[in-house]
């Protein structure tokens, strides 16, 4: 379990360092020669430095453009769970407060959401709004709010019912006290814990939207879109393109998903006593 | 084994035995509990012996351990437990307490189990029946399909199943509380066993239905020679049945004998103080009511200056349907408890119960009261001012003049909070008075004082704190908002019955010191004597009898109010 | 009553969202470029080309009004002629669509069995070493990219090897008016790759949730009770541990084979499977908006019918809901 956090931990570390560690700028076409594409692990490049993994087809060195992917990759699914979060917590701790015409409406949208595959709305969203890293994020997060928001009502709603929120309810409190002193606090942990699954997710769907060509611009490759560039070389045996941003890219994910499963037995006071 | 086996296979089946050697011996028996943080002893030298035809009580308050003897008998225990010392003897052959696969052959068969929860015990997949038929094939399989239904029939008719035939294929959810406890204890019967291990039988039922089942089991024991184990928090069940009682204590034994003897004489003075705890209901003689104030006297009495009264309540409960099958009506209306015509007046300054088992729309009623649930129709007036119950609480003002007090501590404190800041904003936006932080600090820490609490309480959240010193303070935050009518919902229900006595009477005198007003839910008659000048008893959501608390007691002939005092236990009824 | 109530809800549910669903989609597919177009040669077209082809398209007419012309043929089951191939849309997807269900369906095939296989024996045996393991392994079978997995299944069961062919359906036998590959040999092998592609997450998912399934059921105190009353442990497994969790995992699995569909997106682009996941990926990328929608529509309705099979199973499963009245 600590492996997995402090690999999760490196990871982060390395996307914040990139430009510092990383042998290329994979971005600056005057470091990037071309007639050094697809050359396998091990090359020397031209520019003094080892081409540790290989380069890609355009004679980008793997490296580089696994650790600059990372940073788009983290970046992407870091600010669109933090915003569907914040989003879909209020949401859900509102519709179970106010219940009637506000729960119908909002939990509406979310039934309609969530009884769809998230590739799907997924892709409809980037369909429609098109491409571009803002776009990715905000289709991110329409595929994401209604998770967290489904969350936090089922769990508001059982704290509503709670006697400490009648006697909330009978000091004639305000109702923005009622709601964020005595029901957000204590309806936003379970949620709150799903957030690192939710950005493993995250990370996976943006790489999958990569991949189809309908993600981030491929001038700045993501892990997704480093995949994708290599699985035309695929067929013909070049496999490093491919491979190695792939692992990075599942590495990364599964590191997530192992510290958010870690967090949510650790908060979890039923699993606990299991 | 093989032994065993033919010595049951010989076995007549109801046939009962003479008196012999202990048919268990539990010969000091220690457990713990290992957990990530360390050992905790659970049960330290437990001894004690169990006859054939017997009924074994074994009392006790929350963590003393007496679920522990039960599931150790059974081998149910969690792997976390570790036995330290001591022996588990059953009909002469020495049981591991732990192992699984060695009591299988005796489980069912020789002994078998009845759990609090009903609804938990019965698969909700399987029809009563197919679950009584499996196990009377499992415990013996010589049996042929039709034999084991039949048996299946008679044990599910012996328990008091009606038409057994009719409703063998109906699933549990189709029963009643009292009836599923009742097919529980036909599946438990089906192996003939030799002892029966009943874990709080009857803790979730009501007091009627709990009277009856308990007879049933007595019966049983009579007509079969079944041995029981009954593990109990509650003084009046085993003083209805049992035969003998270990009262337990933090898992040691603090004393056995026979339950006459504990009850008339007991030695310990733990056992004295849990019987000094049980509340007792009183009947008066008949004629000696008060100073001879008729009925109709006390009446005019409450009629004459009433701080609140609450005329014509009803509520219907809408059957939870989802989507447009309930919209288009489509399908059945449930039947809901709802609450009918109902009206009470309070006098000023008196404390007035409310009596009624579940679903008698008691807890709606004191939620309509305070403002918290609308009612249908009906009003209520408090000193003049008149609210409509249709209209929410916080609409028409009638939220806040009325406080409450509710069941369960645990989840009436907001968990994020200490003490302190509860209570001061009870004080800053319930009485709304003195906004300075000087004198808030002040007021909540007398109401400390006044009700037993450390000072130093105050600092702490409410996870800190044991269920009595939680419960303290729910009464301190609606004392503290200074309401003229408090309502208070079973506050003594969630409790141990050495705390609830505490909590009682601290209720009346605080009540009483600051004059306020206050209605009394509970389903004890016991409790509800010892409170209150005037009850209410309520039944499907109406009021089938009223009156001063005298009066409904010694002289009310109202079937069901007879009915309700009948079902307490005897012992404690004087 | 319970059934009926269950039924009604799904109807009005899904009815709401087959409108939002063509709403949304009919303005986002319109906002992404002008498909004329793919119609016209761009640097060839006069205006008047233009304009003509525009017309033809019926791209002349306020937005508003298209989506009216959309879903009026949308009920009649007509969703207007490819932009690319010029053959009716919803005839394309139909055409698709049993290359898919053959992959969806071989897939459940292998995820189901071994998903609930795992799942049981893990559940069992909580906390022990087989467990343990079942969790990580699910745990990074579910963290592997979809598109990933599949490029490595082709590197290491193609390129490396060369057992399997590396995409394509293989020779396929007429039958029911549709073409399957399953049914040759050489098809079936075309079949094992992408099968697997979309499996195995699927197994991963479906075992987590029989084992906790499992361990929900065993600690409840019916299970308890029934160890009281003497049943053996392979008993208890098999009537009354199994028919509990069977609930949750049939809703699974169903939900999981519309999930299949969708996903068929990923793993029929990479294994050029000529099935609806590739269609829409290609009439996305070409604009191609009759298609994209009517691929769309069709995969929510799949869903939605999906999801009502499986209320409607979960009530017949389910004394509480079956009988509720």
């Amino acid at each position: 379990m600590t492996a997995s956090k402090v690999l999760l931990a490196s990871y982060i570390l390395v996307a914040i360092a990139a430009p510092l560690i990383a042998p290329q700028n994979p971005y600056d076409p005057l470091q990037i020669f071309g007639w050094e594409a697809s050359s396998p692990p091990g090359t020397m490049g031209s520019g003094g430095y080892l081409y540790l993994l290989g380069t890609d087809g355009l004679g980008r060195d793997i490296v580089s453009t696994i650790l600059y992917g990372l940073r788009i990759s983290l970046v992407v699914a870091i600010v669109s769970s933090a915003i569907a979060a914040l989003i879909g917590l209020t949401a859900g701790v509102s519709a179970a407060y106010f219940g009637k015409w506000v729960d119908a409406t909002i939990m509406r949208l979310v039934d309609l959401q969530l009884s769809l595959p998230t590739i799907l709305i997924a892709l409809i969203a980037i369909v429609t709004l098109g491409p571009g890293i803002d776009r990715i994020i905000l289709a991110l997060v329409i595929v994401q709010w209604a998770t967290y928001a489904r969350i936090a009502r089922g769990v508001a709603l059982s704290e509503v019912k709670k006697p400490y929120m009648d006697a909330a309810r009978l000091m004639r409190l305000p109702t923005s006290r009622v709601i964020f002193r005595h029901l957000l606090p204590n309806s936003i942990a379970p949620a709150i814990t799903l957030i690192p699954i939710e950005v493993g997710h995250a990370v996976a769907l943006e790489a999958t939207l990569s991949f189809l060509g309908l993600g981030v611009p491929i001038d700045k490759p993501s892990l997704g879109s480093a995949v994708a560039n290599g699985f035309q070389y695929l067929m013909t045996g070049q496999y490093w393109i491919s491979l190695f941003p792939g692992l990075a890219l599942f590495g990364l994910i599964a590191c997530i998903n192992l510290v958010g499963e870690d967090v949510r037995r650790n908060l979890d006071p039923r699993s606990q006593t299991r | 084994m093989t032994m065993e086996r033919a010595n049951t296979a010989k076995r007549l089946p109801f046939f009962p035995y003479p008196a012999q050697s202990p048919l268990l011996r539990v010969d000091k028996l220690s457990l713990r509990y290992v957990s990530r943080t360390g050992p905790t002893a659970i049960l330290s030298d437990v001894s004690f012996e169990l006859g054939r035809g017997e009924i074994l009580g074994v009392i006790g308050e929350s963590g003393a351990g007496k679920s522990t003897v039960g599931n150790a008998i059974l081998g149910l225990l969690a792997p976390e437990f570790e036995q330290t010392s001591g022996t588990i003897a059953f009909d002469g052959k020495v049981l591991d307490s732990m192992s699984v696969g060695e009591c299988e052959a005796l489980r069912g068969k020789r002994i078998s189990a009845i759990f609090q929860d009903h609804t938990a015990s019965l698969d909700p997949l399987m029809s009563i029946g197919a679950q009584v038929e499996e196990t009377c094939l499992v415990l013996d399989p010589s049996l042929s399909r039709g034999a084991a239904r039949a048996r299946a029939i008679d044990l599910l008719a012996r328990v008091g199943i009606p038409e057994p035939e009719r409703r063998y294929r109906s699933y549990p959810h189709q029963f009643s509380g009292g009836q599923r406890q009742r097919i529980v204890i036909a599946i438990a019967l089906a192996g003939s066993p030799d002892i029966i291990i009943a874990d709080e039988p009857t803790s979730a039922l009501d007091a009627t239905v709990q009277k009856q089942v308990l007879e049933l089991l007595r019966k049983l024991v009579d007509e079969t020679g079944v041995s029981v184990i009954l593990v109990t928090h509650d003084m009046g069940v085993v003083s209805e049945i049992t035969d003998r009682v270990l009262v337990m204590r933090k898992g040691h034994v603090v004393e056995a004998d026979d339950t006459a003897a504990i009850l008339d004489h007991p030695r310990h003075d733990y056992t004295k103080s849990l019987l000094a705890a049980v509340p007792r209901l009183r009947i008066p003689a008949k004629g000696e009511s008060g100073e001879g104030v008729a009925p109709s006297s006390g009446e005019t009495a409450t009629v004459e200056r009433p701080l609140l009264v609450a005329e014509a309540i009803s509520k219907e409960f809408m059957p939870q349907g989802f989507g447009l099958g309930s919209v288009l009506g489509i399908g059945q209306k449930r039947p809901g408890f709802g609450l009918r015509d109902v009206g009470i007046r309070l006098p000023r300054g008196t404390i007035t119960g409310i009596v009624g088992e579940s679903g008698s729309g008691k807890t709606t009623f004191g939620r309509i009261l305070a403002g918290l649930d609308t009612a249908h129709e009906g009003r209520i007036v408090i000193g003049g001012h008149s609210f409509e119950a249709a209209t929410s609480g916080r609409r028409s003002g009638l939220l806040g003049r009325v406080q409450m007090i509710f069941q369960d501590p645990s989840v009436s404190l907001n968990p994020r909070l200490t003490i302190a800041e509860t209570l001061e904003e009870s004080i800053r936006f319930g009485a709304r008075v003195g906004s300075g932080d000087r004198s808030a600090t002040e007021a909540a820490g007398a109401m400390m004082d006044r009700l037993g609490l450390a000072r130093s309480l105050l600092a702490r959240h409410p996870h800190q704190l044991s269920g009595g010193q939680k419960q303290r303070v729910c009464i301190a935050r609606a004392l503290l908002a200074n309401p003229e009518i408090i309502v208070a919902d079973e506050p003594t229900s969630a409790l141990d019955v050495s705390v609830q006595a505490e909590i009682v009477r601290l209720l009346k005198e605080t009540i009483s010191e600051k004059g306020m007003t206050m209605v009394f839910i509970s389903h004890d008659l016991a409790i509800v004597q010892a409170m209150c000048s005037a009850v209410y008893i309520f039944k499907n959501g109406r009021v089938e009898d009223f009156g001063p608390s005298d009066f409904i007691f010694s002289r009310s002939d109202n079937p069901y109010t007879r009915t309700l005092i009948a079902a307490r236990p005897e012992r404690f009824t004087c | 009553m319970g059934m009926i109530s269950v039924a009604f809800g799904r109807l009005s549910q899904a009815f709401l969202l087959l409108i939002a669903m063509s709403l949304i989609g009919f303005i986002g597919i319109h906002s992404v470029g002008n498909p004329v177009f793919n119609v016209v040669n761009i640097e060839t077209a006069t205006p008047e080309d233009i304009r003509l082809a525009t017309i033809a398209l019926g791209l002349d007419q306020p937005l508003w009004r298209q989506y009216l012309v959309f879903i009026g043929n949308v009920v009649s089951g007509n969703f207007g002629t490819s932009y690319i191939y010029h053959r009716p849309a919803f005839e394309l997807v139909m055409s698709k669509l049993p290359a898919t269900l053959e992959l969806a369906s071989i897939a459940m095939l292998i995820a189901a069995p071994l998903g609930i296989g795992f799942g049981l024996l893990a559940g069992r045996r909580s906390g022990t070493l087989f467990d343990r393991t079942l969790l990580k392994a699910s745990v990074s079978a579910l963290s592997i990219p979809s598109f990933w997995l599949a490029m490595m299944l082709i590197l290491v069961g193609a390129i490396l090897t060369g057992w399997f062919p590396s995409g394509g359906r293989g020779a396929t036998l007429h039958v029911l008016g549709a073409e399957w590959s399953f049914l040759t040999g050489n098809g079936l092998w075309h079949l094992v790759l992408p099968a697997l592609a979309l499996a195995i997450p699927n197994i991963a998912l479906i075992a987590r949730l029989s084992r906790s399934g499992t361990i929900e059921v065993e600690s409840q105190d019916f299970t308890r009770f029934c160890r009281a009353k003497g049943l053996s442990s392979r008993r208890i497994l098999l009537r009354h541990t199994l028919p509990n969790i069977s609930v949750p995992i049939v809703t699974i699995i169903g939900l999981q084979f519309g999930g299949m569909l969708a996903f068929a997106v990923v793993v029929e682009s990479i294994f050029s499977w000529p099935g609806i996941g590739k269609l829409l990926i290609d009439s996305i990328q070409l604009l191609d908006r009759p298609v994209v929608m009517a691929t769309l529509t069709f995969i929510a309705v799949a869903f939605v019918a999906l999801n009502a099979i499986v209320d409607l199973f979960y009530a017949v499963l389910d004394p509480r809901v079956r009988l509720s009245s």
